[in-house]
């Protein structure tokens, strides 16, 4: 099996020295993100996320299948994700890395026990007929982070498709093309963000030896293999947590991890801003005219 | 993206004709790193056995060997001790195709180091090999376009670099700033492929930064 090449010990004393006097090899803030883009496509529902050299790809779909017999008025809502060795050789398909365990159990914990998406509301006959909402996620390049670009994609990605309409009538259900009926938004209740921050050993500061731990924000691929543990935190722009994650590493002190999440706080409100106002862009670019174009009897002959 | 295309001043009438002379390269920067005899490399170590230290040259390919008395002075009683991850500047003494490169770290004519061996301290940044080949050049600013370090030099940075061809470059130096100044340069250089009036700008700005 291809194995990533491990760092040499040149480059791990240079970064954590470097790290330690608070400075990173791109030139970055120590709580800075790198260049975040987001663009949408054409279709509903797509997504693709670029963070520094992470590239990310999301594609929502819906079909219209049988509910489970134990949840009969939920629909069926789940998060697949995949890391191909076009991001990296040392993923290989059908054999899921640590890398990719961690990651798609994140965003379920994250996205779908969060309950950001109404699962009741993609029901349509109970019991007999129930949306099913499938999210697709390709890393296309990994350079770090992915939990914190995938978390973004996926809710980007489902805060922008439109599933087609429906209606009842006495027994029979009708599925409308977008032709006939303009395809509707998902019943979306909160967007949630990942931040994750990366541990680095601590220094100590003044003279009584108090100790700090020191932590990156938006760490590369390098850093990552460098860092000594990690903790990621999801929440809302409203502060409401929705998951803390801290897998194994070295300890974190307590007071560090409240840092963290007030900072958390600051940065997703960041995020949070930063999709809606791509989200608006988008409809903008789509809807040109407005309602007025769109009932003007007037064509381009 | 920066190509050269190196042709000979005849061209072939016919494809029998072609000699090596007569041949037309073109090179581009991207690519994995296949070594050749010749070729000045920086390694890894990955681990080391009985005779020979098994070196990493790039992610996902096999180790290189360099036989632990090829180093300036070597002996079976005095040989230099690397360890797993110690960073070596080496040159490609055997590179066949199905078979595991060979390096040495000494001129086999001279018996001299000839500036290879362990690279102690520093930073490894990796770049294109496009860009190592600019940088390896004899005149690498007339010919391969890169002034980025003799722009910091002349702005009174003191550094020391060492380039391999197989996409890495090394820099040391007293001061920490200096080492992320010296690889921002040369990576901003490779990734957004300046022209050389850019580089300059650019080197006069991150100076100004650090300062």
């Amino acid at each position: 099996m291809p194995r990533e090449a491990e760092p040499s010990q040149n480059e791990k004393d240079f970064i954590l020295k470097a790290v330690r006097e608070g400075h990173r090899l791109d030139g970055r803030a120590l709580d800075q993100f790198r260049q975040l883009d987001l663009k949408f496509g054409d279709q509903y529902g797509i997504a693709d996320v670029t963070l520094g050299k992470t590239r990310i790809l999301t594609k929502v779909t819906a079909e219209v299948t049988v509910p489970y017999t134990d949840r009969p008025f939920d629909g069926i809502f789940t998060i697949t994700t995949e890391l191909s060795p076009m991001a990296s050789p040392a993923f290989e398909v059908n054999r899921p890395t640590e890398t990719e365990v961690l990651l798609s159990r994140l965003l379920e914990k994250t996205v779908r026990r969060s309950n950001a998406l109404d699962t009741e509301s993609l029901c349509l006959v109970a019991g007999q007929k129930c949306w099913s909402i499938r999210v697709d996620l390709h890393v296309l390049s990994h350079d770090g982070n992915l939990i914190d670009a995938s978390c973004l994609a996926v809710v980007a990605a489902l805060r922008h498709f439109r599933k087609p309409d429906t209606s009842m009538e006495g027994d029979t259900l009708t599925v409308y093309t977008p032709a006939e009926r303009e395809p509707v938004p998902l019943s979306w209740l909160h967007s949630p963000f990942c931040i994750t921050f990366s541990f680095f050993g601590t220094i100590s500061i003044g003279e009584d030896g108090e100790e700090k731990d020191i932590w990156l924000l938006d760490t590369t691929l390098l850093e990552e293999q460098l860092r000594v543990s990690s903790c990621t935190i999801s929440m809302n722009k409203h502060g409401e947590i929705c998951q803390v994650a801290k897998p194994g590493g070295a300890p974190v002190e307590a007071v560090t991890v409240l840092q963290c999440s007030s900072l958390a706080l600051q940065k997703v409100k960041d995020l949070s801003d930063f999709v809606d106002q791509k989200l608006a862009e988008d409809s903008k670019h789509r809807n040109k005219g407005g309602l007025l174009a769109e009932l003007s009897a007037e064509n381009a002959r | 993206m920066f190509l050269r295309v190196i042709c000979s001043p005849q061209l072939p009438a016919s494809s029998s004709q072609i000699g090596r002379k007569n041949l037309i390269w073109v090179e581009s920067n991207g690519g994995r790193y296949i070594p050749a005899v010749g070729d000045l490399v920086i390694g890894t170590v990955h681990h080391s056995a009985a005779d020979f230290f098994y070196v990493t040259l790039s992610d996902y390919t096999s180790n290189a060997t360099l036989p632990q008395l090829a180093f300036e002075m070597a002996s079976k009683k005095n040989r230099p001790q690397l360890h797993s991850g110690d960073l070596v500047y080496a040159r490609v003494s055997l590179a066949n195709r199905h078979m595991d490169p060979e390096l040495e770290c000494v001129s086999p004519s001279t018996g001299k180091a000839e500036g290879l061996g362990p690279l102690s301290e520093g930073m490894l940044y990796s770049i294109s090999l496009g860009m190592a080949r600019r940088l390896l050049m004899r005149k690498s600013a007339e010919e391969g376009k890169v002034v980025v370090l003799d722009e910091l030099g002349s702005a009174g940075l003191a550094f020391e670099t060492a380039v391999g061809r197989n996409g890495k470059m090394w820099v040391n130096s007293k001061d920490m700033k200096t080492v992320l100044v010296v690889g921002r340069a040369v990576t901003e250089t490779d990734e957004k492929s300046l022209a050389v009036e850019q580089q300059k700008k650019l080197v006069r700005k991150l100076v100004k930064e650090m300062a």
